[in-house]
C-alpha cells in the first residue's frame, strides 16, 4: 500500500510539473574565445541576469501558462565560420524556440541566413549594422538603434553648440566604424559643416602622429571617429600629448569602458556614443527601472553595466512582453507582437520598422552621448550629455 | 593509372558517404558539421600540394579562399551570375593571380618564401579593405532574394553542401593524379633537393609556379559556395590568418606529403574541434584540450597519423596514399 502511495505520489509531482511550469528555450552564440570575448560576455550577462530575474519570479505568464527560460548557448569563438553550424544545432537539435544574435553585425547577418529559413525570431543585439535588415527578412528584430545614428547624434549635438565648426573624420578601417563614419560625413555636410580632413586608419594602428600633424594642419576645431578599444584610447591619448587644439572630440565604443578614466586628463571631455548610460532615466512602462537594474547587475557581477548588458538584458524584456502579448510561443503570433511592439523599458523606446525593405530596424531607441567630464570632486565621470531631455550634465565645449 | 589506385574508390566511397549521410533522414545539423569537414579537407589537401609535395610552407593560403569568395559573391550576387558559373570563375581569377603572385615570390626559398606568402595575404587584404566594389571594410551582404533562383534559402544551402563535397573529391582526386604524375615525381625531387632537381632538368620556378597556382583553384571555389552560403563576406573574415595556421596545424597532424593523411588530419581536427566547443563539460576549455592533443601528435608521431600507420603497417603504404 505505502508503494502505491509512493508511486502516485511520484505521478503527481510529475503531473504537476508538466502542467505548470512548462520551459522555452532561447539559443545563442556568446564569444567566449576570441577579439569580440569582452563586449560579447557582458552582453551574456544582460541575457543571464533576465533570465534569472524571470524564472525567480517564476517564469512567463501568457496564456495562463508560466514558462521558464532556459538557454541553449555556445561559443562562436568570435568566428563567422562556426555560427551557422551553432545556430542549426540550436534550433534543430535543442529545439530553441526563439533566438538572441551573435555579438557584431557579421556575425548577426551570418546567424539570420540560418534563422530566416527556419521561420525563427532572433531579436539582435550588439549588430547596429543596418544592411543586414535591407535583404529582405522577416523574422529579424534588431535591438541597437542603427550604426548610422551614432555620429549623426553627435553632429546635432555640435550644430546646436557651434555651426561654423570645422570637422575631421580619423577612423578605424573596420566594418563598423566605417558603417558609422560614411554616412555620417554626409550629414555633417548636409548641417553645413566643412570637413576639412578625413582618413581610415589600418586596425592595430599604435602611432597617430602622421595622421595627428595632418589634423593640425587642417585646422579642424573637431574630431569624430575612432573605432575600437585599443586604437581609440591610443588615439585620445597622442592628441592630448600633441595639445592639439580641438574643442570637441568624439570617438566610437572606446570611451564606453569604465578603464577610459586610467587615461587621466587625456580622457577628459571625450564624448562616446552610446545605446544606452546608467544615469539615463526612461520612466520604463515595463519591466525593472533603470537604477533597480544597475543595482541587480552590479550585486551580480560586481561590475557597472554596459550598454552591451543593457542591451541584452532588453533583449530579453522585449521578448518576454511580445510573448505575453501573444499568450503564448507560437511563432507567428509573437512575430506579430513584436512588430507592433512600441515600448519603453530602462532601456528606453523599442519600436520596429514593419515596412518590408527594411524589416525590423530599430526605429525608436536613439542615440545618447556621454562625456567624461570631471564632477566636483575632481573624479573623471561619464556624463550623459546628449539628448538634451535626458542629460544629467552640460555639454562641456570647448573641452579645454 | 590512376583508375587502378584503390584509394580513388575510397575517395569516391568518402564523397558518396557524404552525400549520403544526411541524406538519409534529411539531417540538417549533421549537414552542417560536415561541411565544415569537408571545407578542411578541401584547404588541407590543396594546401598540402605546396607543403607536403612542394616543400614550400605556404602561410597565406587562405587569401585564395577569401579572394574566391570575394570575387564568387561580387558575380553571384551583384552581377546576379549563375552561382557554379560564379564560383568556377571565381577559381580561374584567383588561380592567375596566384600563377603571377608566384612568379614573383616562388624565387625565395625557405624560410623567406614563407615571410612572403604572410606578405601576399596581407596586402590582398589590405587592397580589398579599400576596394569600393567589394564594400571595402564592410563587406557585401548577400539578400535573401539572391537565394531565390535556387529555390530559396533553404534548398540553396543544400545545394552549396553538395557543390562543396564535389570539389572536396575533387581536390583529393587531384591530388591523387598529381602524387602519380611525372609533374608530382618533378615536386618531389624540389622538395627534396632544388637544387639537384634543377640539374637534372626540372624547371623548379614553372613547376612551383604552376602547383602555387593549381593550389589555388579549388579553395578559390570552395570560398565562393563557402561565402554565398555564408550570407556576407568582409576582409576580417575572409582572411582569418588564425584559419591558415590551422591548415597546416591539420596537415600535420594527418601527415604531410600524403592524400589521406591531409583528408584525415582535416577531418579529424575539426571534428574535434567542433566536438569541443558543443560538449557541455568540456567547451569551457576547448582551446586548451585541442592544444594539448596537438602536442601530443606532433611529439609522439612528428610524420603525423599516416606516417604513424606506415611504421605500424609498412605495406599500408600501398592503399594509403
Amino acid at each position: 500500500m505505502k508503494r502505491v502511495i509512493f508511486i502516485a505520489f511520484l505521478l503527481s509531482l510529475s503531473f504537476a510539473a508538466t502542467s505548470s511550469a512548462q520551459t522555452i528555450t532561447v539559443g545563442f552564440t556568446v564569444s567566449r574565445t576570441g577579439a569580440l570575448n569582452v563586449d560579447s560576455l557582458e552582453q551574456y550577462r544582460g541575457f543571464e541576469l533576465w533570465r534569472d530575474t524571470v524564472n525567480a519570479a517564476g517564469g512567463i505568464k501568457a496564456g495562463g501558462k508560466s514558462y521558464m527560460v532556459q538557454f541553449a548557448s555556445y561559443d562562436d569563438e568570435s568566428n563567422s565560420k562556426r555560427v551557422q553550424q551553432l545556430y542549426t544545432r540550436m534550433i534543430l537539435e535543442d529545439k530553441a524556440d526563439f533566438l538572441f544574435s551573435p555579438y557584431s553585425s557579421s556575425l548577426t547577418a551570418t546567424a539570420a541566413i540560418v534563422t530566416e529559413q527556419y521561420e525563427k525570431i532572433m531579436l539582435t543585439t550588439g549588430a547596429a549594422e543596418e544592411k543586414t535588415y535591407k535583404l529582405g527578412n522577416q523574422y529579424l528584430f534588431q535591438m541597437f538603434a542603427p550604426a548610422t545614428q551614432y555620429l549623426t547624434a553627435a553632429l546635432d549635438a555640435l550644430k546646436a553648440r557651434d555651426p561654423k565648426a570645422t570637422v575631421a573624420f580619423v577612423y578605424e578601417d573596420a566594418s563598423f566604424s566605417v558603417a558609422v563614419v560614411t554616412p555620417a560625413k554626409a550629414y555633417a555636410q548636409q548641417l553645413g559643416f566643412n570637413v576639412v580632413f578625413a582618413e581610415a586608419y589600418a586596425p592595430n594602428t599604435t602611432d597617430f602622429s602622421a595622421i595627428i600633424d595632418k589634423v593640425i594642419a587642417s585646422k579642424a576645431t573637431v574630431l569624430l571617429g575612432g573605432g575600437h578599444y585599443a586604437d581609440g584610447s591610443t588615439l585620445a591619448r597622442q592628441l592630448y600629448g600633441h595639445k592639439v587644439p580641438l574643442k570637441m572630440v568624439a570617438l566610437l565604443v572606446a570611451p564606453d569602458s569604465p578603464q577610459w578614466s586610467e587615461l587621466g586628463d587625456a580622457a577628459v571631455g571625450v564624448i562616446v556614443p552610446s545605446q544606452w548610460e546608467p544615469q539615463s532615466t526612461f520612466k520604463a512602462q515595463y519591466g525593472p527601472s533603470g537604477a533597480d537594474f544597475g543595482k541587480a547587475y552590479s550585486a551580480k557581477y560586481n561590475a557597472p553595466p554596459s550598454y552591451e548588458s543593457a542591451g541584452g538584458y532588453a533583449s530579453g524584456l522585449i521578448l518576454q512582453h511580445a510573448i505575453e502579448q501573444a499568450g503564448g510561443t507560437d511563432t507567428a503570433k509573437v512575430a506579430a507582437a513584436l512588430n507592433s511592439t512600441d515600448l519603453t523599458t530602462f532601456y528606453g523606446r523599442s519600436k520596429f520598422s514593419t515596412v518590408a525593405s527594411e524589416h525590423g530596424l530599430q526605429v525608436g531607441h536613439t542615440i545618447f552621448l556621454a562625456q567624461w567630464q570631471n564632477d566636483k570632486s575632481g573624479a573623471l565621470v561619464k556624463q550623459v550629455v546628449w539628448p538634451l531631455a535626458g542629460k544629467s550634465a552640460d555639454l562641456k565645449y570647448p573641452i579645454r | 593509372m590512376i583508375l587502378r589506385r584503390p584509394l580513388l574508390w575510397l575517395i569516391l566511397a568518402l564523397a558518396a558517404l557524404f552525400v549520403w549521410l544526411p541524406l538519409r533522414n534529411h539531417d540538417v545539423a549533421l549537414r552542417e558539421d560536415l561541411i565544415l569537414v569537408a571545407v578542411a579537407i578541401i584547404l588541407t589537401s590543396n594546401l598540402n600540394l605546396m607543403i607536403g609535395y612542394t616543400g614550400y610552407v605556404n602561410f597565406g593560403h587562405i587569401v585564395f579562399y577569401g579572394l574566391g569568395g570575394y570575387v564568387g559573391l561580387y558575380l553571384a550576387t551583384v552581377l546576379n551570375w549563375n552561382l557554379i558559373v560564379a564560383a568556377l570563375i571565381a577559381g580561374v581569377t584567383v588561380s592567375v593571380l596566384a600563377l603571377l603572385f608566384g612568379l614573383g615570390i616562388l624565387r625565395l626559398r625557405g624560410a623567406y618564401f614563407a615571410l612572403a606568402t604572410i606578405g601576399v595575404l596581407v596586402a590582398v587584404q589590405a587592397f580589398v579593405a579599400n576596394f569600393e566594389p567589394w564594400g571595402r571594410s564592410t563587406g557585401m551582404y548577400v539578400s535573401f532574394a539572391s537565394y531565390a533562383p535556387l529555390g530559396g534559402a533553404r534548398r540553396a544551402l543544400w545545394i552549396t553542401y553538395y557543390l562543396i563535397i564535389g570539389v572536396m573529391a575533387l581536390s583529393l582526386v587531384l591530388s591523387l593524379g598529381i602524387r602519380r604524375s611525372k609533374f608530382g615525381l618533378g615536386l618531389f625531387a624540389i622538395r627534396e633537393d632544388e637544387d639537384a632537381a634543377i640539374v637534372l632538368g626540372v624547371n623548379a620556378t614553372v613547376y612551383k609556379a604552376i602547383i602555387y597556382s593549381v593550389s589555388a583553384f579549388l579553395p578559390a571555389v570552395a570560398g565562393a559556395l563557402m561565402f554565398f552560403k555564408n550570407g556576407m563576406i568582409d576582409p576580417s573574415i575572409a582572411f582569418e590568418y588564425m584559419l591558415s595556421l590551422e591548415g597546416i596545424v591539420m596537415l600535420m597532424l594527418g601527415g604531410q606529403g600524403t592524400v589521406a593523411g591531409s583528408a584525415l588530419g582535416g577531418a579529424l581536427y575539426e571534428r574535434l574541434r567542433s566536438y569541443l566547443l558543443t560538449s557541455p563539460r568540456l567547451s569551457e576549455f576547448h582551446l586548451v584540450i585541442a592544444g594539448a592533443l596537438l602536442l601530443l601528435v606532433v611529439r609522439l608521431a612528428p610524420g603525423g597519423l599516416i606516417g604513424w600507420l606506415y611504421r605500424l603497417v609498412p605495406r599500408s603504404r600501398e592503399v594509403v596514399e
